[in-house]
């Protein structure tokens, strides 16, 4: 039972993760129909600025070993806008250099250019930090704090904490501001949109800004879980985007519904056989898609003939 | 023609010769693992870009496959002693077998959730490799036999002779295939599905054989890497093999030469800056970066334009055909006879509490013109879509010559000698317009999967008759001097008028136009009716939906009026003009009302009745 609230919690936390990324993953394709194929070198992305500024901050130089005196709670949170911001900024880059070029060509060039940039971003961080892990110590401490026998740990608290502001007050900016609207409607229909004097470009611009800036927070806030690592990213983004499409790539809500639900069942198959963690949680992807192609819940695509 | 194909088999002689004397020559083994590689990734490759491509489904783990087609020679050799020649066609089969199962959901999971299926396909399989004991798991599996001949081993230059000649085997058929009726199906799978139904194009079977054709290449290519390093394990599968095959896809471009382009020049790039394994990546992510800005049609399609540019004559378009006679119906009906052609009883389908066809009869009789009129929302198109087998009825049943089509997709539908055209034009962009007709003509080309792989007489045969057929109906249109222009590029009356000209290809019994008129101006607008005039006499029976009254009253025998989904008068254009509901249904009832909906009734009123 102790195992199971244990496994919950830190299912939830991977969720979290999980869930920020697809989050982000969902608003570039409603507004674009294109995706961040490098999408999990931006978390490496997240992470090293977060490294790096945490070891600015504590005086040091950009490079080297981070201690627990480190990293306070404050420190953190400098860190964290720090890789919001550096991350966004490249977002904004990617969008310009990858995406936009290949917008209303046929075929699936900007997969290839997104992954390009993706690559030299993360030979970036390779030439910087080098190929090592980097361990984070958690801002609120290695200790483990005891729940009915559970031992969770304070690291998964601060990201299900965090995830869960951030997801609200995306949801909120989402479905209740102007700019909220503005995004719905270039999801909806990009050419209506511009009729209707929204500028478009910003728009998608600020899409591109807060997937890749939500890629970084991500990358930070499982850092001290997982441990910094330039080859981090692909696992992650890879579930990140199993969880957006399972819950349904044009709805937000279930992109995060998704990354809840595959960070839990990850850590409940994971209680009871490690190794057959991923072959369980792909199989029940491809059951889910073949019954609901359109993820649990996301919109039917109509076309009219 | 003829000069077409005997500059290629010049090309295709270089390229053997090139690939018996290049590993001949070379003693050093790191080049002839370089060939090697390049002739593997260039398998796995080719049969990839039929996929992704050709038929415009997108795949994501392909490395599965990959380790399908490696692990089956590897237990076969290895552990139930079969001989590795064998053991290498039992790769292919298996692997053809796997390409079926990831095709499967294919006819329900599009676009990013398809690339999810095929992810989720490559991850299950490296994993089931990397944990179970049977593949050996991490440690994987020694001992997996090579192919022999005469009793010895293969060295490494045999072993790049092997490939390369798989490879040109496998080049020689893919162009052969892609070139005939499966590539323009393919093509047309990719620019439209519904379309391609339309015209007889069975999308699903389509999928399946783009799948199938993937994973053989790629269980081959896997196969051959097992086998030549007399090893395997979970190593070489990972998803950035999927991903790696598919930028050579990408990067050499979708035509058929752009695997191997894209093949040999990543592979080369990976062998020779791997001793600076910064700069190597660097360099990699770069290229990826803008290679796509620089060859908008990747490697292959830049290499063709600068060769176009630097010998003007090299790719002439083929010479069309000169065909003579003028086009026939295949099927074409007795006016007199009065037989029905298609009798509809009951027909109903809602969305919600939305009824857009309730209880329709309808019967339409051959050689017959048909009108379907009815102010906007009347549920005309939705009833189209139903004859057609594009939309299935909640109940009814529809007869059509002479045989149940209610159940029947809109492939078969078409197959049965049904045609159509759509309100909303839905023609192949990127095919030339003569391909846009020889796909009409597809489902009228009984050459095989395996005759049309190896360019037998037949299929040559049987295309050569085909685009005599499409000359000879692009002479009837009048859209001769057109034919090499892509179907994208043509003026909007003209897209429309080739749309009609694919659906006649598909030698219909019965022709259904929606809003032919659309859009066009007074001049195409006569033309077009004088071109139903001349396909109503050439015996084909017409259901057409139109808005342009004058057209309508021009060409019909007969007009049905819908309304609200309800078939609300029937009969010749006379007696529907002094029909008062349907002077209602267009007018509104109350006198004061003067609602103009787009339809207006005096062009109605005023029409010559034909």
């Amino acid at each position: 039972m102790t195992n199971l609230l244990q496994a919950l919690m830190s299912g939830l936390a991977l969720g979290g993760i999980y869930a920020l990324v697809a989050l982000g993953f969902s608003i570039t394709h409603t507004t674009t129909r294109t995706l961040n194929f490098g999408q999990g070198e931006f978390l490496v992305g997240g992470a090293f600025v977060g490294v790096a500024t945490l070891l600015l901050l504590a005086g040091k130089g950009p490079v080297g070993v981070l201690s627990a005196a480190d990293v306070s709670l404050w420190r953190y949170s400098g860190a964290l806008v720090a890789s919001v911001v550096v991350l966004g900024v490249l977002g904004a880059l990617m969008y310009f250099i990858a995406v936009r070029p290949f917008f209303g060509m046929t075929g699936m060039a900007w997969v290839m250019s997104t992954i390009g940039f993706g690559i030299i971003l993360q030979n970036s961080a390779l030439a910087i930090w080098g190929a090592g892990s980097v361990a984070m110590p958690s801002p609120l401490g290695e200790g483990v704090i005891r729940v009915f026998g559970a031992g969770i740990r304070p690291q998964e608290i601060l990201v299900l904490a965090t995830t869960a502001v951030v997801m609200l007050a995306l949801d909120h900016v989402l479905r209740r501001t102007r700019i909220g609207k503005a995004v719905r409607a270039v999801a909806a229909n990009p050419q209506a949109a511009a009729l209707m004097g929204i500028n478009v470009g910003a728009i998608v611009v600020l899409a591109f800004v807060t997937s890749s800036g939500l890629a970084g927070m991500a990358g930070l806030l499982i850092a001290p879980i997982t441990t910094a690592s330039v080859f981090m990213g692909l696992t992650i983004a890879l579930k990140a985007f199993s969880s957006a499409i399972v819950g349904g790539l044009t709805n937000p809500r279930g992109c995060i519904a998704g990354g809840f639900l595959l960070g839990v069942i990850e850590a409940l198959v994971g209680l009871w056989r490690a190794e057959l963690r991923e072959i369980t949680i792909f199989v029940l992807i491809i059951a889910v898609l073949v019954i609901k192609p359109e993820g649990l819940f996301g919109q039917k695509p109509f076309e009219k003939v | 023609m003829a000069s077409l194909l005997r500059q290629h088999r010049l090309w295709f002689a270089m390229a053997v010769l090139a690939a018996v004397v290049g590993p001949w020559m070379l003693s050093n083994e790191f080049y002839l693992k370089i060939i090697f590689s390049a002739g593997v990734y260039y398998l796995a490759a080719a049969g990839l870009n039929v996929l992704v491509g050709w038929s415009g489904q997108k795949s994501l783990g392909h490395a599965g496959l990959f380790a399908v087609g490696a692990y089956t020679a590897a237990l076969l050799t290895a552990q139930a002693g079969w001989n590795p020649w064998l053991a290498l066609i039992a790769a292919a089969v298996v692997s053809a077998v796997f390409g079926v199962a990831i095709a499967l959901p294919s006819l329900r999971v599009k676009g990013p959730s398809l690339a999810m299926v095929t992810i989720g396909f490559g991850i299950v399989v490296e994993k089931v490799v990397t944990e179970w004991q049977v593949f050996g798991g991490q440690a994987g599996i020694y001992g997996v036999l090579p192919p022999t001949v005469g009793g010895k081993m293969l060295g490494i230059r045999e072993w790049a002779w092997l490939v390369l000649a798989i490879g040109l085997a496998t080049h020689l058929l893919l162009r052969t295939l892609l070139r005939g009726k499966f590539g323009r199906a393919l093509q047309a799978v990719q620019a439209a599905e519904v379309a391609a139904e339309s015209v007889g194009v069975n999308v699903y079977r389509m999928k399946v054989l783009a799948f199938v054709v993937s994973a053989v290449t790629c269980g081959v290519a896997g196969a051959l890497v097992a086998q030549q390093n007399q090893y395997i394990n979970s190593d070489f599968i990972s998803f950035n093999l999927s991903i790696f095959l598919l930028l050579i896809v990408l990067f050499g471009g979708p035509s058929v030469m752009g695997p191997a382009v894209g093949a040999v020049v990543l592979t080369l790039m990976d062998a020779f800056l791997a001793r600076w394994p910064g700069l190597q990546h660097f360099s990699y992510g770069a290229l990826l970066l803008f290679a796509l800005y620089a060859m908008p049609q990747g490697l292959a399609g830049a290499l063709r334009a600068l060769g176009t540019r630097l010998w003007p004559g090299l790719h002439r378009p083929e010479a069309l055909p000169a065909a003579e006679g003028d086009w026939q119906p295949r099927y074409p009906a007795a006016r007199d006879a009065n037989d029905v052609m298609l009798r509809a009883t009951g027909v109903h389908k809602a969305y919600g509490g939305v009824v857009p066809t309730n209880d329709v009869n309808l019967e339409l009789r051959a050689g017959h013109v048909h009108a379907l009129i009815g102010p906007n929302g009347a549920g005309k198109t939705t009833l189209l879509n139903i004859l057609s087998g594009i939309v299935a009825p909640d109940r009814g049943r529809i007869e059509f010559a002479g045989a149940d089509i209610t159940r029947c997709g809109a492939s078969e539908v078409c197959q049965r000698g049904m045609g159509r055209t759509f309100q909303n034009l839905k023609l192949f962009p990127h095919m030339s317009v003569l391909d846009n007709v020889l796909v009409g003509l597809h489902p009228h080309l009984a050459v095989g999967f395996w005759a049309s792989l190896a360019g037998w007489r037949s299929a040559r045969v049987e295309e050569h008759d085909a685009r005599e057929q499409a000359v000879c109906l692009l002479r009837f249109v009048g859209l001769t001097e057109r034919a090499h222009d892509l179907a994208g590029s043509l003026p909007y009356g003209l897209q429309r008028r080739l749309e009609l000209t694919r659906a006649l290809a598909t030698q219909p019994r019965l022709l259904l136009l929606d809003e032919p008129a659309a859009g066009l101006n007074p001049q195409e607008t006569e033309a077009l009716t004088a071109l139903i005039r001349r396909i109503a006499t050439s015996g084909i029976t017409v259901l057409l939906i139109e808005h342009h009254m004058d057209l309508v009253m021009a060409v019909s025998d007969h007009v049905v009026v819908l309304d609200h989904g309800v078939k609300i008068a029937e009969g010749s254009p006379a007696d529907v003009q002094r029909n008062t509901l349907v002077i209602k249904a267009y007018l509104g009832v109350d006198d004061d009302e003067d609602e103009d909906d787009g339809t207006s009734m005096p062009a109605l009123a005023g029409a010559p009745a034909c």
